[in-house]
């Protein structure tokens, strides 16, 4: 039992390790504009980039003043071992997302990482997909990056409402078996949401990995639970999810979310974001309180 | 910097034999129990950490949202989420025995006999080196009862002062119309020090969304750099009303920060929110505070104090006459 937790959450869920984690000074090597908000950042950490694995986060302290206050948390997109490189993948929509917008290489910021609990990767190769919904393609890359050295076979279905939100293509790792577009208004690769097809890839496919909306979670959660395959390949879903985060290890409370065991009709048990995800088993989360959550007010 | 001639003492004593090796400790929710930031880094530079809120039962917090951040600060409302007293008592405090910073923990209740059983089981615990009451949680239904009205807080107090002999640090919430009747009642009931202050309420609105940020009533507390002129003030009123010690709390994320509260009438101080931004955010307090006394071949901290706190060549209006 680890003291100082949310126990029950963790003997359900798991806990990051904060012993892995460091504060890492950080010089900005890139900023690379892409449609509208969007941009990928990218900083020379080489300690970092050594130790993130997929699905794990970093907070990122913007800048040494009371405005904006607290870290900003994105998971890496990419971590670069050899050129000791992270990249994160964001939209500029708030304070310190749209100062780091504004920064240019040379520029220093403090990463604090790696957090949270990240993405399960398989013993054995076989056949995963991701399942990618507008910025949270965020964390695939590495992902993608990380099965392909394992000898798994990837495919990536990418969705956004538009062309504009997709993640880019040339972004995309190379090697992986199949990429697949969609967008809601057609403007780029098949029109609808990503869950609308999903289906035709399920065939064989051992692993589900998805990041997005939670409405594209839940359709994917549900899909999935419905599907005849999923017995048959045991299929397992882990999704990566998002909440308001103050600290990102475990001491203010704030990301609070409520997990279910799936094997016991109990009520909910109270989770960290940041120490039992971001990264949850499908089966843990409570959807339909997942589903309530208002679109980030903050 | 040697041969000053002279010998600076960066204790605090709070009372009832709890003496700080430095007058810089971590506020309660901003630090856990202490553990998150044993696994960060060492905890040892600290002169006090006061734990998350415990109350009897344990208790599963508010529904979230709980955090959201403002300009220059942090609302949260959690709802003293905490494992209840018996785990900390049995789990944790053996594991504070062995650290040499001493752990108060903050404790909280819906009535006085919560407060009560709650102290009482602390009471002799081996780890715990004190209590701090927190009669002004502004985020559960009656938190902030006993904060509020100078006799309720004093019953309170009192009762808590007879089920422990644990160094007993009483605190103040600043949502009160005097915050000095309140301090000097707590004081009157046997308090050894207090906390001033805990959190402003505060509210954030989502103007396209018509609606506050946080759930429920849409308040919460108010933490952060935004608050600190508000509660140096609190912490000046205080300071003229009582003769205990007074730990100033309320935006400090840095030496100068900390400094500044000893100014203004405070003999510690605790780090809050700006531990969550930055885990070596106490480390760095501490070292600049020491670095600071000398700089300025400090013998003690309340060189620093206003001399006009202790015999005001002013009259305040607001002071109640004896």
């Amino acid at each position: 039992m680890t003291a100082g937790g949310p126990t029950a959450a963790a003997r359900l869920a798991g806990q990051s390790e904060l012993g892995r984690a460091l504060d890492e000074g950080a010089v900005c090597t890139e900023v690379l504009p892409l449609e509208g908000n969007l941009f990928q950042i990218s900083f020379q950490a080489p300690r970092l980039a050594g130790l993130a694995q997929p699905g794990e986060f970093a907070q990122i302290w913007v800048e040494r003043s009371p405005v904006p206050l607290l870290r900003r948390p994105f998971s890496f997109s990419r971590a670069d071992r050899r050129q000791g490189q992270v990249s994160f993948y964001l939209g500029a929509v708030g304070e310190g997302s749209r100062r780091l917008r504004r920064f240019h290489p040379g520029d220093r910021a403090q990463l604090l990482g790696p957090l949270g609990l990240g993405f399960t990767l398989p013993k054995e190769p076989g056949r995963s997909l991701l399942v990618a919904g507008g910025l949270g393609a965020a964390p695939f890359p590495l992902l993608a990056d990380r099965l392909l050295e394992r000898g798994e076979q990837v495919i990536w279905v990418n969705g956004a409402r538009t062309s504009a939100e997709l993640y880019p293509e040339e972004l995309i790792p190379a090697g992986l078996a199949e990429v697949v577009q969609f967008t809601e208004d057609g403007s780029r690769g098949e029109r609808g949401r990503v869950t609308s097809g999903l289906v035709r890839y399920l065939a064989g496919v051992q692993r589900v990995y998805a990041c997005g909306p939670n409405s594209m979670l839940a359709m994917v959660f549900g899909l999935l639970s419905e599907h005849p395959a999923r017995a048959a390949t045991e299929c397992r879903l882990e999704v990566s999810i998002e909440a308001p985060m103050g600290c990102g290890f475990g001491t203010c409370l704030g990301c609070a979310i409520p997990l279910r065991d799936p094997d016991d009709g109990q009520g909910p048990v109270i989770g960290l974001c940041c120490r039992q995800g971001p990264v949850l088993k499908g089966s843990l989360l409570d959807w339909e309180w997942l589903l309530q959550q208002p679109a980030h007010l903050g | 910097m040697s041969g000053q001639g002279r010998d600076f003492d960066p204790r605090v004593d709070l009372g009832r034999g709890l003496v700080l090796v430095n007058p810089i400790g971590v506020a309660s929710g901003t630090f856990g129990f202490g553990f998150e930031a044993e696994a960060l880094g060492s905890i040892e530079h600290l002169g006090a950490i006061f734990s998350k809120g415990t109350t009897r039962l344990p208790r599963d917090g508010n529904q979230p949202p709980r955090i959201a951040e403002t300009t220059a600060g942090m609302l949260n409302s959690i709802g003293l989420q905490n494992p209840g007293v018996e785990a900390v008592a049995r789990d944790y405090a053996p594991r504070w025995a062995s650290w040499r910073v001493p752990v108060l923990v903050n404790v909280a209740g819906a009535d006085i006999a919560e407060y009560v059983e709650v102290v009482a089981r602390l009471d002799g615990v081996e780890g715990v080196a004190g209590i701090e009451l927190n009669i002004s949680c502004p985020n559960i239904a009656h938190g902030m009862d006993f904060a509020t009205e100078p006799g309720a807080a004093g019953r309170c107090v009192a009762a808590v002062r007879r089920a422990t002999s644990l160094p007993l640090v009483v605190k103040l919430s600043p949502n009160v119309t005097d915050i000095a009747e309140i301090a000097r009642a707590v004081e009157d009931a046997g308090a050894d020090a207090l906390s001033a202050v805990n959190t402003y309420v505060g509210m954030k609105v989502a103007l396209y969304a018509r609606r506050p940020v946080l759930p429920g009533a849409g308040t919460a507390g108010l933490s952060g750099p935004a608050i600190k002129p508000l509660a140096l003030a609190a912490v000046a009123k205080v300071r003229r009303a009582v003769g205990i010690p007074v730990i100033g709390i309320g935006g400090i994320a840095t030496a100068t920060d900390a400094l500044d509260y000893l100014v203004a009438g405070a003999d510690a101080v605790q780090v809050g929110t700006a531990n969550f931004t930055n885990p070596q955010a106490s480390r760095e307090v501490v070292e600049g505070c020491l670095a600071y006394a000398e700089q300025h071949r400090l013998q003690c901290w309340s060189e620093l104090r206003w001399r006009e706190l202790d015999h005001p060549g002013w009259q305040e209006t607001a002071l109640p006459v004896d």
